[in-house]
């Protein structure tokens, strides 16, 4: 393992303390740790550089200490193996290309005590073991692994298990080893400014994942709540609000309202747009929601963002002050298909929270909203001012989990204040930490999904819109749906382009086949000839937000300049359907102003034993030039003009010669027959 | 976007070094295809080009990639010059430059913007739209009947053929009986010729 010798260069901080340990109490253990501009903690997983290796190990870190005599930092790493590591235990095994194998048992290889700094970033494993104590993942998230585990490599007996049913490995608790954790993970990468909760942070980041966490490697991990879900809060308030004080303070997040007594400080923690929960999320706060909330409505969000951006920044600091005796939260919340979860031993604002907390999981589908509806009251932030009035959140499928802890509001505070300093969503979007918060916010989305969708049914392809562009189609096909209107769409890359990751492998002409026959394949017709397949999708998406898997039709010397085919298989027979009856129909111009031609059709597919017609067989040798064309058969030669075969090949030529003349007439009338319609096209 | 526009350039190079070809026999294996070519140029990729639209004995096409442009043109030369057999004979298979809407796997055009749009049904342009698909069927149906005519063709050119194979075969084979059964030697005698093989 490298040394840590570039240690000096490289940012570190310490995260989260844990125990003190050793004989004499002279090694610290940390929960988590800020390396190289990369927030850590434990049970993430990581890759490990090793010089003279041509890939990076992968590891989960299951230990992080540092001895205090010698003040090296040192993790203890549990290691994943490459299939090809394992290569001559697989035995036949198949494998994914991505998967790996998690080491179990005892003996070498199991884990590793490394200096931290061979650490050389994080890696995304996504365990899909179909165990129950697996938390499974969503599509989503699968694809966006980089890779994934699901069995297990005994080191000691050398060989793979499909599962375990021990508690523990390398003497850790075996939960840890499943999704939640790494799925918080994903999160926590993206939060920077975690090092400024000492200790205090717990966080919890859904509910299932909360009964996970122990005190202690509870990271600050909170926020989760995507900025578009936000968003679309954003613009409820204000349709719906009443103007308020100065400073709107409508988050699209959630305002977490903890209220008790005497030992809990009142902690409002909003959730804001995703910026804003970057920054919250290093709160330690005591209470939190957490919104896991995905949203659909992203593209909604879009629009609202700018606007609303300023709004979170406000929050917070009332948060912090809450006054809770009263009980006042203000939060009318209109919860789609939340889940709220409170987890706090007394809340008092419980009460006024009418929601069942109790449901953990609740989940309410849209339409029908939790509404906390306690009368308005007003955050006294200390900074004053703000008052909030009431707030009228919608959190559509969101999951609020609320925590107590009993935290410094200071703390908040000053990251409210930092928030608040954002004023605008976008201007920090744009700011340096977008790449970060563009992941995060993809990470997000695909966490807050993976709990939530179990039960809301979420669509999938809202889900999808993780990133900028995306979302910005998606605005475009939602326009277009809604209005079917003239103006021309560009078309973007419609958001699951990468789908076909899990799929490739499968023949086309197989998955064709099969699409026939549950008719769910639909040729279409009269594209621009240059059109890829991708794009293709890409227009399906946007014409008829169905996604599909599209595979143009190949020219060859026979193929019309003018017009190209392609295949496209639905998901489902009924979208097959529509698209073709929609096509026949209506029309969907594409560009150049051709009208696209779809209809359910049978491909051809190719015969056993195709006839071709030229080539002669002649079954006796005798004759000298029955002899030649033996031999010919077996090589493929140039003929030369002194024999039959010559003469005969020149034949062939001349049909040729005459079939492509042929064609191209053809081709010329079409296109004229073609020009001379399109010319009475107004528009073009 | 940087490495989309190298992608779509290197997309082109190689399609400026492949060939493609048709009027194969469906006998002709990837194998086949490179050990004919190999002793031109040296062979990258074969990939033939499944028909799926078609009738379904149309011989087959394939996309040979070649090592360099240069090769790619004197492949194609070569082969308009003189007839290329290959697993049979008579019929020549044909050389052409490859194009780039040969290939189901080409990258995306990075220039390239795509608009489309739902046409109102009260559009002007709507009838002509739907007068542009129905124009697109019949496009696809005259060609679709090309097909048919030109396999028509083929099929009585290599009846044609055959017969004349096989009247071929009958002369060389009756001069090789009278050849062996002596018929020939008698005859020269009696009409005082020389005959000798060489």
């Amino acid at each position: 393992m490298v040394d840590g010798g570039g240690e000096d260069e490289l940012e570190f901080k310490w995260g989260i303390k844990g125990k003190l340990g050793g004989k004499k109490k002279d090694v610290q253990f940390y929960e988590s740790f800020r390396y190289d501009g990369v927030d850590y903690k434990r049970y993430d997983s990581v890759y490990l550089y090793k010089e003279g290796e041509p890939e990076p190990y992968i590891g989960k870190i299951i230990k992080i200490w540092e001895n205090a005599d010698s003040k090296t930092k040192k993790v203890k790493v549990l290691w994943f193996f490459r299939p090809c590591e394992i290569l001559n235990f697989l035995e036949g095994i198949e494998t994914l290309e991505n998967e790996l194998f998690l080491a179990y048992g005892d003996g070498l290889g199991l884990a590793n005590i490394s200096p931290l700094e061979a650490i050389s970033g994080k890696c995304n494993v996504v365990c899909i073991a179909k165990d129950s104590r697996n938390p499974q993942v969503s599509d989503e998230e699968l694809q966006n692994a980089e890779f994934v585990f699901s069995r297990f490599f005994d080191v000691g007996k050398r060989n793979i298990l499909d599962r375990i049913d021990d508690d523990k490995i390398a003497d850790i608790e075996v939960k840890n080893i499943f999704n939640n954790l790494d799925s918080q993970k994903a999160v926590g990468v993206v939060k920077l400014d975690l090092d400024k909760n000492e200790g205090s942070g717990k966080v919890t980041t859904s509910n299932e994942v909360m009964g996970l966490l122990s005190q202690k490697n509870s990271q600050p991990v909170m926020g989760k709540a995507n900025g578009k879900g936000l968003a679309a809060l954003v613009r409820e308030n204000v349709e719906s609000r009443p103007p308020f004080g100065e400073k709107p303070i409508s988050r699209n997040g959630v305002i977490e309202a903890s209220k008790s007594g005497d030992k809990t400080m009142p902690q409002a923690k909003l959730k804001g747009n995703g910026i804003s929960n970057a920054s919250l999320v290093k709160k330690k706060s005591s209470t939190k929601l957490l919104d896991g909330s995905n949203d659909c409505g992203m593209t909604r969000i879009t629009k609202t963002n700018d606007k609303h951006g300023n709004i979170s920044g406000e929050k917070t600091p009332l948060s912090s002050k809450v006054d809770s005796e009263k009980g006042e939260c203000k939060i009318v919340g209109k919860i789609n298909k939340g889940s709220v979860e409170v987890k706090t031993g007394k809340e008092k604002s419980g009460e006024n929270l009418k929601r069942d907390l109790q449901n953990r999981r609740l989940v309410s589908n849209a339409g029908d909203m939790n509404k906390i509806s306690p009368p308005p009251s007003k955050f006294d932030s200390e900074k004053g001012g703000c008052k909030a009035g009431n707030l009228v959140r919608k959190i559509n499928k969101g999951s609020i989990d609320e925590k107590r802890e009993k935290q410094k509001c200071g703390d908040s505070n000053l990251q409210s204040r930092r928030l608040v300093s954002n004023d605008d969503a976008k201007k920090i979007a744009t700011s340096s930490s977008k790449d970060e918060y563009k992941l995060q916010r993809a990470k997000d989305f695909c966490d807050g999904e993976d709990i939530p969708s179990k039960k809301l049914k979420l669509d999938h392809k809202p889900m999808n819109l993780s990133d900028d562009k995306l979302r910005k189609k998606s605005t475009d096909s939602l326009t277009l749906e809604q209005k079917l209107t003239q103006c021309a769409k560009e078309v973007t890359r419609r958001p699951d382009t990468d789908r076909s990751r899990w799929f490739k492998g499968f023949p086309w002409e197989e998955r064709m086949k099969t699409a026939y026959e549950q008719g769910t394949l639909v040729l279409l017709k009269n594209l621009d000839p240059s059109l890829t397949s991708g794009e293709l999708e890409d227009i399906i998406w946007n014409g008829f937000n169905e996604s599909c898997t599209a595979k143009v039709v190949q020219r060859t010397a026979f193929s019309s300049p003018h017009s190209g085919q392609a295949f496209v298989i639905f998901k489902k027979r009924d979208a097959a359907e529509l698209v073709a009856k929609k096509l026949d129909e209506g029309c969907f111009l594409m560009s150049n102003g051709r009208p696209l031609v779809g209809s359910i059709e049978r491909p051809c597919f190719p015969e056993k034993k195709p006839i071709f017609y030229g080539h002669h067989v002649v079954d006796q040798h005798r004759t000298h030039m029955q002899r030649e064309m033996k031999d010919a058969v077996s090589t493929s030669h140039c003929s030369q003009p002194n024999n039959i075969e010559y003469e005969m090949a020149l034949e062939w030529c001349l049909l040729q010669e005459r079939a492509d003349k042929a064609w191209s007439r053809l081709f010329k009338q079409q296109e004229e027959e073609l020009r001379k319609v399109k010319a009475k096209m107004k528009s073009k | 976007m940087g490495s989309t526009s190298e992608k779509y350039a290197a997309f082109k190079e190689k399609v400026r070094r492949t060939v493609y070809f048709d009027n194969l026999s469906p006998q002709v294996t990837e194998s086949v295809l490179r050990t004919a070519l190999e002793q031109f140029a040296i062979v990258k990729t074969v990939k033939f080009i499944p028909n799926y639209i078609g009738p379904s004995n149309l011989p087959q096409c394939a996309l040979v990639e070649l090592d360099s442009v240069k090769k790619a043109e004197e492949v194609i030369l070569m082969i308009r010059q003189y007839p290329f057999m290959m697993s049979g004979m008579p019929r020549p298979v044909r050389a052409r430059h490859a194009e780039e809407e040969m290939f189901d796997d080409r990258p995306i055009d990075p220039d390239r913007k795509i608009q489309c749009t739902w046409l109102d049904p009260s559009d002007p342009d709507f009838e002509v739209a739907m007068e542009l698909k129905r124009l697109a069927c019949k496009h696809a149906a005259e060609i679709s009947f090309m097909h048919r005519l030109q396999l028509l063709e083929e099929e009585k050119l290599a009846q044609q053929q055959t017969e004349t194979l096989k009247v071929h075969y009958k002369k060389f084979k009756m001069i090789e009986d009278i050849t062996m059964d002596g018929t020939a030697r008698r005859l020269a005698r009696e009409y005082d010729m020389r005959i000798t093989d060489e």
